[in-house]
């Protein structure tokens, strides 16, 4: 089986200081990946450089095309989240949702679906007045509008609560079992079934 | 092609939204535009044939500084909550998207003020004729000057507003230039379309000029 | 021929590695030095005191050997930067964005020498410090447009992001600068035709003419000694934390 991802020989450098250097990781469908390090490592670096965020100082991103070959071009939509989570704070929670590309062709019904397996179902409020849990829940929910093959998630286990924990874990398992993978990030490991990487 | 127009549609509606639920998106550069022309027959004295002559100036002055105002909000909350991100993860074009913003701040900032001038024209003893010369070229300069703008506002992302102003402002001047001589050459019964045109062309040149160097500025803050 | 390309295109490759670029630079400083005194001190003697007084101004004309070398030069540099500012944007060139940044502050420099002169010519000329006509209102534009980049690039603390800020500024600047003169020029016209251009034949005659060139050579040698030693400075600001640098300075 062939990964969607491989990662080869990746540097970033910033100020002229190297913040990682050489890193090697393939992602394969329904496997995970966590890095692992403390603030300012460059987690979010490395999540920016694959993506094409930033261009890093040496190494190869290769994704995989429809035609089973190697390519250094993107051609299908990943799922990304920094840490900053991507709501808007003047819209509903149900807007936060319907108002974003990847909600494009889906029923209200579908949209509400997911938020209510976040937990997020009755919910009007604009997001302003929410705590940082459910705003959390909110990206999650996000999540789950389409079928992604590879998500990237910046810090996914932070600042949540078990119950939160938990419903993330079991989402990325059975997100897992559809051939859909993860990268994370974090400063400990969790209890996501991943290859980990230090940096 | 479609997915672009998904996206342009998306952004438009999401912003606006957000933009009418904070009513001072729209209201503050309409208000700040009526007080700068004030201050120009409160310092100068409000006789009618100095207003009249010096009105074209005034008029356009204020908008530049208007609009100027409204800039910094472009790209500074998306940049903070996330949500600009996806402008270059996507697959689509980035520099589109960059100019559906460009458009959006146009909607909230020019055509308030487009409204305004016809306010201050009445005030400042305009012709009526004018009207229509000073709002044709009101919609490609306050067109260029949010396009300018968004250069500005991406190069200064997180950094003071009078930053991205001094970028901007020297850049607009032939944008004043022009946009002033529209508005003397119909009150002197003069064609003003040729001003017009240079005007629409600077516009046609710097739509995509503008929208591509915003996005590698855009993409500096990410380093 | 192809392989004169391929020695100056390896020349410009290595000119793009610091520390070579500062061995380098360190053998043409003392020559390009001497060359700028000599054909700055012929010029400048031969322009204000041996070329015929003007019949029409007198004296005072001779501020023209500094003037207007100053405002070609103003604006030879912005265009100088504003390709410097290109191939770093596209090619991300490293030491074409620290060109900019070492250029920046000598072109400003000259447009403030032709604003500066220009006020003192036009005193005894016309009357005034300071008339709003075409040439003198675009060079204060363009004495913003300095000011606005050196602006930006002091505000952003990663340097080599700066230069990138300011090279994408740069190259707005040069698509605008011949439309805000066009834009000017309509706007009022006050100032004497341009006693040279490029295509066209000069208005005075070859012994008032002969010293401005060699002038004008001057201000380009001038302009080229003074950036290599701010590109010099620049390299060694950014790579201190470098071996080589410590190793040159160390001993």
């Amino acid at each position: 089986m062939l990964p969607n991802l491989k990662v080869e020989n990746l540097s970033c450098v910033r100020s002229e200081k190297a913040i990682f250097e050489n890193l090697n990781f393939d992602v394969f469908p329904g496997q995970n990946i966590e890095i692992i390090g403390s603030n300012g490592s460059g987690k979010t670096t490395l999540l920016r450089a694959i993506l094409g965020l930033i261009r890093p100082e040496n190494g190869t991103i290769r994704w995989l095309d429809g035609d089973n070959n190697f390519n250094e071009y993107r051609t299908y939509d990943c799922f990304y989240q920094g840490h900053q989570l991507g709501i808007k704070n003047l819209l509903t929670v149900f807007e936060n949702l319907n108002l974003t590309h990847n909600a494009k062709g889906l029923k209200k019904e579908t949209i509400h679906k997911c938020l209510e397996r976040v937990g997020l179902s009755n919910i009007n409020d604009p997001a302003s007045s929410l705590s940082v849990g459910q705003r959390k829940r909110i990206s999650i929910a996000r999540w789950l509008l389409k079928d992604f093959k590879i998500y990237f998630i910046d810090e996914p286990f932070s600042a949540l609560d078990d119950e939160a924990t938990d419903l993330i874990e079991n989402l990325i398992i059975e997100l897992n079992t559809q051939g859909c993978s993860f990268v994370i990030t974090g400063h400990r490991p969790s209890q996501v079934e991943a290859s980990r990487i230090e940096i | 092609m479609n997915s672009i127009f998904d996206w342009l549609t998306i952004i438009l509606r999401r912003d606006l939204l957000i933009a009418f639920r904070r009513s001072a998106t729209y209201i503050t550069p309409l208000i700040f535009f009526l007080i700068v022309v004030t201050f120009f027959p409160l310092a100068l004295g409000p006789q009618e044939s100095l207003l009249s002559s010096l009105a074209p100036g005034v008029i356009w002055i204020a908008t530049l500084l208007a609009s100027l105002l409204a800039v910094e909000s472009i790209f500074s909350e998306d940049f903070r909550d996330g949500t600009l991100d996806d402008f270059f993860i996507s697959l689509e074009p980035s520099f589109v998207l960059v100019f559906a913003k460009v458009l959006i701040h146009w909607l909230i900032t020019g055509l308030p003020i487009m409204a305004a001038s016809i306010i201050a024209a009445v005030v400042l003893y305009l012709p009526f004729d004018s009207f229509l010369p000073i709002l044709l070229s009101l919609i490609l300069g306050t067109s260029f000057m949010s396009l300018l703008g968004a250069l500005g506002a991406a190069l200064s992302l997180g950094k003071s507003a009078i930053l991205s102003a001094i970028i901007v402002l020297p850049f607009s001047i032939p944008t004043l230039l022009m946009g002033t001589s529209v508005i003397t050459s119909s009150i002197n019964n003069q064609d003003y379309f040729g001003f017009l045109m240079i005007m629409g062309a600077m516009l046609a040149i710097g739509i995509p000029l503008l929208c591509l160097l915003t996005v590698e500025a855009l993409l500096l803050n990410y380093d | 021929m192809t392989s004169m390309w391929k020695v100056l295109k390896q020349w410009f490759i290595e000119m793009g590695s610091p520390p070579l670029f500062y061995n380098w630079s360190s053998k043409i400083i003392p020559w390009l030095g001497i060359a700028t005194l000599v054909l700055l001190s012929i010029g400048i003697f031969w322009g204000l005191f041996v070329s015929p007084i003007d019949y029409k101004q007198g004296d005072v004309y001779r501020i023209l050997y500094i003037h207007v070398p100053s405002a070609i030069l103003g604006e030879s540099i912005f265009i100088f930067m504003a390709i410097c500012g290109f191939i770093n944007v596209i090619w991300r060139a490293k030491i074409s964005g620290m060109m900019l940044k070492a250029a920046a502050p000598i072109g400003m420099s000259f447009t403030l020498l032709v604003l500066v002169t220009g006020s003192v010519w036009g005193k005894p000329t016309w009357g005034t410090w300071w008339v709003w006509d075409a040439r003198l209102t675009s060079t204060l534009i363009l004495f913003f447009i300095y000011a606005a980049l050196i602006g930006l690039h002091s505000t952003i603390e990663d340097k080599t992001k700066a230069d990138r800020a300011v090279s994408i500024l740069s190259i707005v600047g040069v698509a605008i600068i011949p439309v805000i003169k066009k834009s000017v020029d309509w706007w009022q016209t006050l100032h004497q035709p341009s006693t040279f251009t490029i295509t066209s034949s000069p208005s005075m005659s070859p012994e008032m003419y002969l010293p401005l060139l060699v002038c004008l050579l001057g201000f380009y040698l001038f302009f080229a000694f003074s950036l290599t030693l701010n590109l010099r400075n620049e390299v060694l600001d950014r790579e201190r934390s470098k071996n080589w640098v410590k190793q040159k300075f160390s001993s």
